[in-house]
């Protein structure tokens, strides 16, 4: 059996799951993808386990020039902005595979419904962010006095539905420009400021030991669930006019 | 039948189409003109994926419409590119894009016998030399048995064997009712098959020639 035959029958969500399979296998024949994110998400934690003073409680004060801030904070700061930079690494390749040998082409003829296209993309951007963070947060519990809960892992997992909604659809906005590379941080980080403030705060107050009830009923949690919905619905409803 | 009136596509200050009028009856229509004549601009255009700045194109009357997945599984197109995944096996390609057109695999490997390619269908796409990734491009567009195929040089890089097999390929995609515009240099691959015959130079069809039906291609 083919490595890239349909899952099942040959409906909307058939074909979009063998798109978003075409993509994995893509990436694990190929690894071009993966391993960049990864890599760098290494190079930035060892950065900042040798940059850090004494972590050893996520309370102790750290002294910045404009004040004073906890190692949680600084850790949820260090966390968030490895997974931005990692996943945007990512993301600007996703439509490189599309874009050589004119494979968009093909794909915008197919009779698919372009919300299906969006979504193999993103699922298969969501596969790689939770690969990196897979490898990324043990390594932070290791080096640093974090707890992972399942608080954490909830947390992660919402912040990880706005970045990879609003991060596809501006990596193929972005794939239609000379500088593709360049063009998706500019694009994106604007827009993806209010998830990853949320991020913050919430993993931050996570990390110093808060119970997961009071943090998830503060009000960053609920701007987080705003905008995962408002990038959701946006990019599935904006695809198409980008991609074509 | 397609018909375009008045098309014109500039890329900011070149003008690649100007102002085309034209009726595309069924059948086989060869495309031919120098480089930068705009046969790959009109191509584009009629397979939704440029839109043109001024003009309209129909199909049996209805505006043409990339956005309507109805048009989109009546059209098998060929660019410059093979439209194909360099990691993937020309085999796993084809099943791929048949899937997504709802064909069958019997189908795929009629396809890869039919260019050629039975033997090379493992072979990973991006290993292919340039004239046997031509094939399988064509083998792509032809999968769904499209009723309008646009084909953008499909007798570059080939040499005279598979150059006959791409003709085969055509020949039997060709039935009444099917339209087909091929763009080439290769006038006389076409010769064969074709019913009708477009040249443009510079944007602007200079010759359009249909074919009477004592010389009508058997």
């Amino acid at each position: 059996m083919s490595a890239v035959s349909a899952p099942g029958g040959r409906g909307w969500a058939g074909k979009t799951l063998l798109l978003a399979r075409k993509d994995l296998v893509i990436e694990v024949r190929g690894r071009d993808t993966l391993p960049p994110m990864l890599v760098f998400s290494l190079a930035v934690t060892l950065l900042l386990a040798f940059t850090l003073p004494d972590t050893s409680r996520p309370s102790t004060r750290i002294v910045l020039p404009a004040g004073t801030a906890s190692v949680a904070d600084v850790l949820a700061g260090f966390i968030w902005v490895t997974v931005l930079f990692a996943g945007l690494v990512g993301f600007a390749r996703s439509f490189e595979v599309e874009r050589h040998e004119g494979a968009i082409d093909a794909l915008l003829l197919v009779p698919l419904d372009r919300s299906g296209l969006y979504l193999a993309k993103a699922m298969t951007n969501l596969a790689f962010i939770v690969a990196v963070e897979l490898f990324l947060f043990p390594v932070f519990a290791v080096l640093f006095p974090i707890g992972l809960g399942a608080g954490v892992v909830a947390i992660v997992l919402l912040v990880d539905v706005g970045f990879v909604a609003i991060g596809t659809l501006f990596a193929a906005l972005a794939a239609q420009t000379r500088s593709r590379e360049l063009m998706l941080p500019v694009l994106a980080f604007p827009v993806l400021v209010p998830v990853f403030i949320a991020a913050v705060e919430l993993t931050s107050d996570l990390f110093l030991g808060r119970p997961t009830r009071a943090v998830v009923s503060a009000g960053w949690f609920g701007i987080l669930l705003a905008f995962d919905l408002i990038y959701v619905v946006v990019g599935a409803l904006t695809f198409e006019f980008v991609i074509e | 039948m397609i018909a375009l009136e008045g098309v014109r596509v500039t890329y900011r200050r070149t003008v690649a189409l100007h102002s085309i009028d034209l009726l595309l009856l069924p059948g086989v229509t060869g495309l031919f003109g120098p480089n930068g004549s705009g046969k790959s601009t009109l191509l584009r255009v009629l397979a939704g994926l440029l839109r043109p700045g001024g003009g309209t194109v129909t199909w049996d009357g209805v505006p043409l419409n990339i956005s309507d997945e109805a048009f989109r599984s009546r059209v098998g197109y060929a660019g410059h590119g093979s439209g194909l995944y360099d990691r993937l096996s020309v085999r796993e390609n084809l099943r791929l894009f048949g899937a997504l057109h709802g064909v069958r695999d019997a189908r795929v490997e009629e396809m890869l016998e039919l260019v050629g390619l039975q033997d090379r269908g493992g072979w990973p796409a991006g290993e292919l030399s340039a004239g046997l990734r031509r094939r399988a491009a064509v083998a792509r567009a032809l999968l769904h048995e499209p009723q309008l195929l646009l084909l953008d040089e499909p007798y570059a890089n080939l040499d005279d064997d598979g150059a006959g097999k791409v003709s085969d390929a055509i020949k039997a995609w060709r039935t009444p009712g099917r339209t087909g515009l091929v763009a080439t240099h290769g006038a006389k691959r076409v010769k064969g098959y074709a019913d009708a015959a477009i040249i443009l130079q510079h944007g602007r069809i200079v010759s359009y020639r249909v074919r009477t039906p004592a010389e009508a291609p058997t």
